[in-house]
């Protein structure tokens, strides 16, 4: 966190790079990743049949034909439903607060003295470390789970957003200064919005912190969800049930990081140019 | 407030009494043993309506001085007063316009938006169709009015610098503080810039007070009415009349050369 040079976020790098709207020229670079993927599967089944048993390394073949029941009778999508709902619930609550106490440390040496050492501290505690804790606060019902999503979302995120709220060039806030810009105003209309690359690149971060963590937290103390769906496939042993949720998982996870992608490089054009 | 109607330069009439004072200033860096001093016992005063370049090398102290007329830094001794108050701290009242234009602007508001978000926080009381006029005027007299939907990214680097100085004069402040704003330009713009900038500033009604900084003795010489020298670890070391040279024929004039000449033996000839 004291190390600018390290804490550079290379995930907004591509995006600032990359001129808005060159979609089109893409094309080439869709088919290397669908041909990486297809590479990945075929390695995969290949693997699973000849390499290893199949009763502990299930091939894709076998998990589509797992997946197919389980989407179809046994309300697979509800249960994506209800963990896509927790992930997006914590997420928005921890990328505010990260946004908020990010920008205040970032900018305020005061603040940074107050709430920088006990945030520090913090950091070390993952959300797994967290789940007795937030039993016992929260219970067994949604809140513990909206929690330790909350919890990973903004140490992810604030670490990030910080560097960005420090890494303002001076003549940009001796700008707002000049032309008369209180305190609050600069904080608000100028550290913001120039802290929005580092933003953007801290909340992609958090995305996959948070889908890391709704899997724990659903674990041990839920009766729905992913996570659920886990145990109860762990308890009978049914590796190919464990391999069709870690997928679908996986899927999610990579969908979600495409769409926050696109939607931040659309919606947020004009702050990621420089 | 501005009025774009050009008056010859021998019009006009500096009032007698003086914008900025700065008395018996030092400005030191760190502490015990380590401390490093800028300047010291600096004392200037900057008359109302005119155009001051200092000039000198960098590390001369020049930048420091502004800074300290902008209320960025302090003085560690002596004291600053504009328009009577003691300054400490930033106004727009002694506005900056700053050498790099793209940290300066504000990349995610379009051009005509830069000025105007300048105006409403530098005049909060000031009623929207005001605001809106003051924005106009001065795009209007850089030559940006047809590019104020722009973002700054889509201008060159003579325009970015341009609409940082069409934010300035839209506010109208009661100095102009000039950090070396063509610094980072190409010759042919800064030549251009500079004389745009003279023809804005004979344009005003009453003149602006402006303090420019440069370490191009040329420049200082044929934008300033006034030209103040400074060396590295001196401080002040020349303090010259220039307003006989006016921008288009400056250097063809006669006294411009030994000018010129004076102030690079001033500076010694190592130092530029």
């Amino acid at each position: 966190m004291t190390d600018r040079r390290a804490q550079t976020p290379a995930a907004t790098a591509p995006e600032r790079a990359r001129p808005a709207g060159a979609w089109r020229g893409r094309s080439g670079h869709v088919m290397a990743i669908v041909g990486s993927l297809v590479f990945f599967v075929v390695c995969w089944q290949l693997a699973s049949t000849f390499l290893f048993n199949e009763k502990l390394l299930p091939g894709p073949v076998t998990i589509f034909q797992t997946a197919v029941p389980m989407f179809v009778d046994e309300g697979l999508v509800d249960h994506i439903m209800i963990s896509l709902d927790r992930v997006v619930i914590g997420f928005v609550l921890g990328g505010v607060v990260a946004i908020v106490v990010g920008l205040l440390i970032g900018r305020i040496r005061l603040f940074d003295a107050l709430v920088g050492p006990p945030l520090q501290f913090l950091r070390f505690l993952s959300p797994t470390a967290l789940i007795p804790v937030a039993i016992i606060w929260f219970g067994i019902a949604e809140a513990s789970k909206v929690f330790l999503i909350f919890w990973a979302t903004f140490l992810f995120a604030v670490v990030t957003i910080i560097q960005g709220a420090k890494t303002i060039p001076q003549t940009r806030l001796r700008s707002a200064q000049t032309i008369g810009a209180s305190s609050w105003t600069a904080l608000w209309r100028v550290v913001l919005p120039s802290s929005v690359p580092f933003i953007v690149g801290g909340l992609r971060t958090a995305v996959a912190a948070s889908f890391m963590s709704i899997i724990p937290a659903e674990l041990l103390a839920a009766q729905s969800g992913l996570g659920y769906l886990l145990s109860q496939a762990t308890i009978t042993m049914d590796t190919p049930r464990v391999f069709v949720i870690l997928t679908v998982f996986g899927l999610l996870g990579f969908l979600t990081d495409w769409v926050f992608r696109l939607v931040t490089s659309l919606a947020l054009r004009r702050y990621l140019t420089t | 407030m501005l009025t774009m109607v050009a008056r010859p330069p021998e019009q006009s009439t500096t009032s007698p009494d003086d914008v900025v004072e700065i008395r018996s200033v030092s400005k030191r860096y760190g502490r015990g043993a380590r401390v490093t001093s800028v300047f010291e016992d600096l004392s200037l005063d900057i008359r109302r309506g005119s155009f001051t370049t200092v000039v000198g090398p960098s590390g001369c102290g020049k930048s420091t001085l502004l800074n300290l007329l902008g209320g960025f830094e302090a003085p560690t001794e002596g004291r600053i007063v504009f328009e009577g108050a003691e300054v400490s701290a930033p106004a727009p009242d002694r506005l900056m316009v700053f050498q790099g234009a793209p940290a300066a602007l504000f990349p995610w508001l379009s051009a005509g938006r830069n000025v105007e978000f300048g105006v409403s926080q530098a005049h909060r009381k000031w009623p929207a169709a005001q605001r809106k006029e003051a924005t106009r005027r001065a795009l209007t007299l850089v030559g940006l009015w047809e590019h104020r939907g722009k973002t700054p990214a889509q201008l060159s680097g003579g325009m970015q610098q341009r609409l940082q100085l069409a934010r300035a004069l839209a506010i109208d402040p009661g100095v102009l503080l000039m950090d070396e704003p063509f610094g980072a330009l190409d010759a042919q713009t800064r030549e251009t810039l500079s004389a745009e900038l003279v023809r804005i500033w004979q344009g005003t009604q009453p003149r602006k007070t402006i303090v420019f900084i440069t370490h191009d003795i040329d420049e200082a010489i044929r934008l300033g009415t006034r030209v103040v020298v400074m060396a590295p670890e001196k401080g002040i070391v020349g303090d010259f009349d220039a307003e006989r040279f006016g921008f288009d024929d400056g250097i063809e004039q006669a006294g411009y050369g030994e000018l010129r000449s004076t102030v690079r033996e001033l500076l010694g000839r190592g130092a530029l």
